[in-house]
């Protein structure tokens, strides 16, 4: 529904919210612009003034994708990204989905709200202060540049959202079905997975989500720990940097499928983002 | 399932609670069986490494040999005295306080405008919303094409109206550089937030308020600002505890360089762990940082205790 303010605004002051709308938007676009047109150029054109639209100013060339896509690091890289994100998005929600259950339901003998608060400290926590004690205990228990090493550490970090954000989701549906089905005999256990968990799909998906952008975007922890075998698409990025010889088209290319993936999933699911990203704080 | 087999048969219901009285059907065992692996976990991978970072930081830590002995407070006498440390918490200051309110601002403008809910503002919003889940570090790499001095995009356009500007060659453009995105990057973040606050008040609102101020700036002011605070609040403080731990961004485009000059602290207690392997030190700086930040991350609870129902 169109805005009062909106309705009642002057030309003038139409004119001017759609060209701040369209400043804001170049503004978002330019870089991903440079990226998909630097990915389809050959290295000439991108240092050639004026090579801006494809096919009237240069040739567009698949070269770079091609490179991008056949280097073996790149798609090995690409896997473990993959494998560590969705290993540890279905980890956290296992873990998670039945802990914030019960702390949207049940009391202890500490209220589930401190107890919640108390996740939520793991939250606020800067990674970079656990990175010794993981060090140590990745190198312990020979976890150094594996699968599993990187999806323990994610799962780390992503729980307390996990548990945080689902007990949120579960206080909104409605008790009454729960009651009712309490009546009738059914367990809480039964209540959970056929009451309680089909009627929170929506935020069950915008926390996987959340979880898989997190581990898939995550850099300091898998630089740290992982060198070959399990270098995600982030580390491999990181390793590969330099500000001499960075090949613009190869780096174009390489962004952009590194930040597809979320991106793309995120665009799927526009509602609770805001609910997301704030722990719950905010309802939208 | 048994619920609809049961319907209409009350008198079973008393019977089936008795019986499940004891077994893991029973409400009081069951709810700790649910929440218990969580607690298990954050017990095991999260207080107890923490205690540890506390007990490394009084000692000197060897791989392979474990703690050699302890230091005291050696450590963190290091970690003080070191010009490097106080300069990475400087460049993190700066970067926090300047790319914070920063983002706040365009993030509130940009809600106001969308909803106003102009025709076509739909799409405005998904493509304002698109650097939100970006990879970081995939940002920063990018940013070297950017802000590089041969062909990079903004130094051409700059060059272009005759401005040089050395964007990765200095201390202070190449931290610019990376706020820029810093801001490009999370300003999507704010948005969405603000614009949940903004949509959360009641359309009579502004029809009152349309009446009685003389311009959309007053409305803003008097009646969007303030019933949209308590959330901007929030947002602030979710974008300084983030802030706090930038890492990827900065060191993608810079690499902590020219020289250490761009070295948040993040960055700065990385490559003392990961290359230097000095895990007394990076303790000690780790618990240091930690203590600086308690101010932002009290007020931040304080704000979530009134949230969390």
């Amino acid at each position: 529904m169109r805005s009062v303010l909106w309705l009642r605004a002057r030309g003038g002051s139409r004119v001017l919210v759609y060209a701040l709308l369209a400043a804001s938007a170049v503004w978002v676009v330019v870089p991903l612009l440079w990226a998909v047109l630097n990915s389809i150029k050959t290295l000439e054109d991108t240092f050639r003034a004026g090579a801006i639209i494809p096919f009237l100013q240069f040739v567009p060339t698949l070269t770079s994708w091609r490179t991008v896509l056949m280097d073996p690091g790149i798609l090995h890289a690409l896997l473990t990204s993959i494998v560590v994100s969705a290993g540890t998005t279905l980890l956290v929600l296992l873990i998670s989905l039945p802990a914030a259950y019960s702390l949207a339901r049940f009391d202890f003998f500490v209220s589930s709200r401190d107890v919640t608060l108390w996740f939520l400290s793991q939250r606020v926590l800067p990674p970079v202060v656990l990175l010794v004690p993981f060090y140590i205990m990745m190198v312990q228990f020979h976890l150094i540049d594996t699968w599993t090493g990187l999806i323990i550490t994610y799962s780390t970090f992503s729980l307390a959202f996990g548990v945080v954000i689902m007990r949120d989701v579960f206080r909104d549906i409605s008790k009454e079905v729960e009651e009712a089905a309490k009546v009738e005999g059914a367990t809480p256990w039964q209540i959970f997975v056929w009451i309680a968990l089909p009627l929170s799909v929506d935020g069950i998906v915008v926390t996987a989500i959340n979880i898989f952008a997190f581990s898939w975007n995550e850099a300091l922890f898998s630089s740290a720990f992982t060198s070959l075998d399990a270098q995600t698409l982030a580390s491999f990025i990181l390793a590969s940097r330099g500000t001499r010889d960075v090949n613009f088209n190869l780096a174009a290319a390489n962004t952009l499928l590194a930040i597809g993936p979320p991106v793309i999933l995120s665009f799927f699911f526009q509602r609770y983002l805001a609910r997301g990203l704030s722990l719950g704080a905010v309802k939208g | 399932m048994t619920i609809a087999g049961a319907a209409g048969r009350p008198e079973s219901a008393p019977y089936l609670t008795r019986r499940r009285s004891h077994g893991p059907g029973d409400e009081r065992v069951f709810k700790y069986m649910m929440v218990g692996p969580a607690v298990l976990w954050v017990v095991a991978l999260t207080l107890f490494p923490l205690f540890e970072v506390l007990r490394y930081s009084f000692a000197d830590y060897v791989l392979g040999l474990g703690i050699t002995h302890y230091v005291g407070l050696g450590n963190y006498a290091e970690v003080l005295e070191s010009a490097r440390f106080w300069h990475s918490i400087l460049v993190t200051v700066i970067y926090v306080l300047l790319t914070v309110p920063i983002e706040v601002v365009f993030g509130f403008l940009l809600a106001w405008l969308v909803n106003l809910h102009a025709p076509g503002t739909k799409f405005f919003r998904m493509l304002i919303t698109a650097p939100l889940f970006t990879m970081e570090v995939a940002i920063g790499y990018l940013g070297i094409t950017m802000f590089s001095a041969q062909g990079g995009l903004v130094t051409s356009l700059l060059r272009l109206v005759g401005i040089s500007i050395p964007w990765l060659s200095t201390a202070t453009w190449g931290l610019t550089a990376a706020m820029i995105l810093e801001v490009w990057r999370w300003t999507p973040f704010v948005f969405l937030l603000a614009l949940a606050a903004l949509a959360a008040i009641p359309d009579e609102i502004y029809d009152a308020a349309v009446i009685d101020c003389e311009s959309h700036w007053q409305v803003m002011r008097h009646v969007a600002v303030p019933l949209a605070w308590p959330v901007m609040t929030i947002a602030v403080l979710f974008r300084l505890i983030e802030g706090f731990k930038a890492f990827g961004l900065p060191f993608a485009l810079t690499g902590g360089g020219p020289g250490t000059s761009t070295q948040l602290f993040s960055i700065y207690d990385y490559l003392t762990t990961v290359e230097f392997f000095n895990f007394g030190k990076g303790s000690a700086m780790s618990i240091v940082m930690l203590a600086m930040l308690s101010v932002v991350i009290v007020l931040f609870f304080g704000q979530m205790r009134r949230r969390i129902g």
